[in-house]
C-alpha cells in the first residue's frame, strides 16, 4: 500500500465576505488506492458547508489521473454551489507533480497556487 | 512524445513481475518501473515519469480490464538499444477509451497523460488480452 495522509486542519481565514476558508491538506501518494477517500474527505466538507477550500498538495509526492479525476469534480461541485471554491497548493519544488497538472491541462477548472498564503490572498481578494 | 507505434518490436524481455490486480499493489509497480528504469540509465526525472505511465497503465488494468487466473497482472520490461519499453498486460476484453480526452473521465484522462510523458505508447489489443507498451528512451 502507497503512502498517504488526507487531513483537515483549522479554519484559517475569513474571505471578504466572511465566509470561513477551509484548510486541508493531503500528502504522500495520491493513487487509486487514496483517490477515492481523497474525494470523500473533500466532498464531506462541502456537505458540511464549506464553500471556500483550500487544498494543500506540498507534500504529495505522487498524484495520478484518479487523485485528478477526484480534485476535478470536487471543483466542479463547488463551482455549482453559490460562492463555491476549491483552490489547490502545490509548490514550485513539487515541480514533477506541478508537471502532471500542468500536462492533465486543470489549471482552467482548478487554480493552482505555489502557497498557501498565495491562495488565501487570492481568496480574500476575490472576496 | 505521442502516440507513435513502434514497428521495431519491443526488443529482449530483461525482466518480468507478475503483479495481484489491487490498489494496494500501484506502489510496488511504481517502485519495480523505478528500478528497472535507473538500472537502465534512465535520469531520475525519465525514471519519475515511466513510473507514473506504469501506475496508469496498471490503474486501468485494475479498473477495467481482468487479471489472470491467479489474480495477477503481468508487467514485463524489455530492453531495445537505447529504449526501455515496460508492458502491462490483462486479460479481459478491451472497450475502448471513450471519451478520450474528456475532463470528467478518469480513463481517458490516464490514457493522454500517458502518451504525454512516454516517447512511444502503444495499445495491443488480442484475443482476450490487453498490452499497454510504454516505451522510453535514454537520453
Amino acid at each position: 500500500m502507497g503512502f498517504f495522509y488526507i487531513g483537515d486542519e483549522a479554519t484559517v481565514g475569513k474571505s471578504s465576505h466572511g465566509d470561513a476558508i477551509a484548510v486541508m491538506v493531503a500528502g504522500g501518494e495520491l493513487d487509486f488506492a487514496a483517490s477515492r477517500q481523497l474525494r470523500d474527505r473533500l466532498t464531506e466538507r462541502i456537505e458540511a458547508g464549506t464553500r471556500r477550500l483550500i487544498l494543500d498538495l506540498s507534500g504529495a509526492t505522487f498524484v495520478d489521473s484518479t487523485a485528478i479525476g477526484a480534485l476535478v469534480s470536487v471543483a466542479t461541485m463547488l463551482n455549482e454551489l453559490d460562492g463555491g471554491v476549491l483552490l489547490v497548493v502545490c509548490p514550485d519544488e513539487n515541480r514533477r507533480v506541478l508537471r502532471i497538472f500542468e500536462i492533465a491541462g486543470i489549471e482552467s477548472l482548478i487554480a493552482i497556487h505555489r502557497s498557501r498564503a498565495e491562495a488565501l490572498r487570492e481568496l480574500a481578494v476575490a472576496g | 512524445m505521442g502516440t507513435g507505434v513502434d514497428h521495431r518490436g519491443a526488443g529482449l524481455a530483461i525482466d518480468d513481475l507478475r503483479l495481484p490486480a489491487q490498489p494496494a499493489k500501484l506502489r510496488v509497480a511504481r517502485e519495480y518501473a523505478n528500478r528497472a528504469a535507473a538500472a537502465f540509465g534512465l535520469d531520475a526525472d525519465r525514471a519519475y515519469e515511466l513510473a507514473f505511465a506504469v501506475n496508469e497503465a496498471v490503474t486501468n488494468a485494475i479498473r477495467h480490464g481482468r487479471p489472470d487466473a491467479h489474480g495477477d497482472i503481468h508487467l514485463s520490461v524489455h530492453a531495445h538499444g537505447d529504449r526501455l519499453t515496460f508492458a502491462v498486460r490483462d486479460y479481459g476484453t478491451f472497450s475502448g477509451y471513450a471519451p478520450i480526452g474528456a475532463l470528467d473521465a478518469d480513463r481517458g484522462r490516464g490514457f493522454v497523460l500517458m502518451t504525454q510523458v512516454m516517447d512511444a505508447v502503444q495499445l495491443c489489443v488480442g484475443a482476450g488480452n490487453t498490452t499497454v507498451r510504454l516505451s522510453k528512451a535514454r537520453v
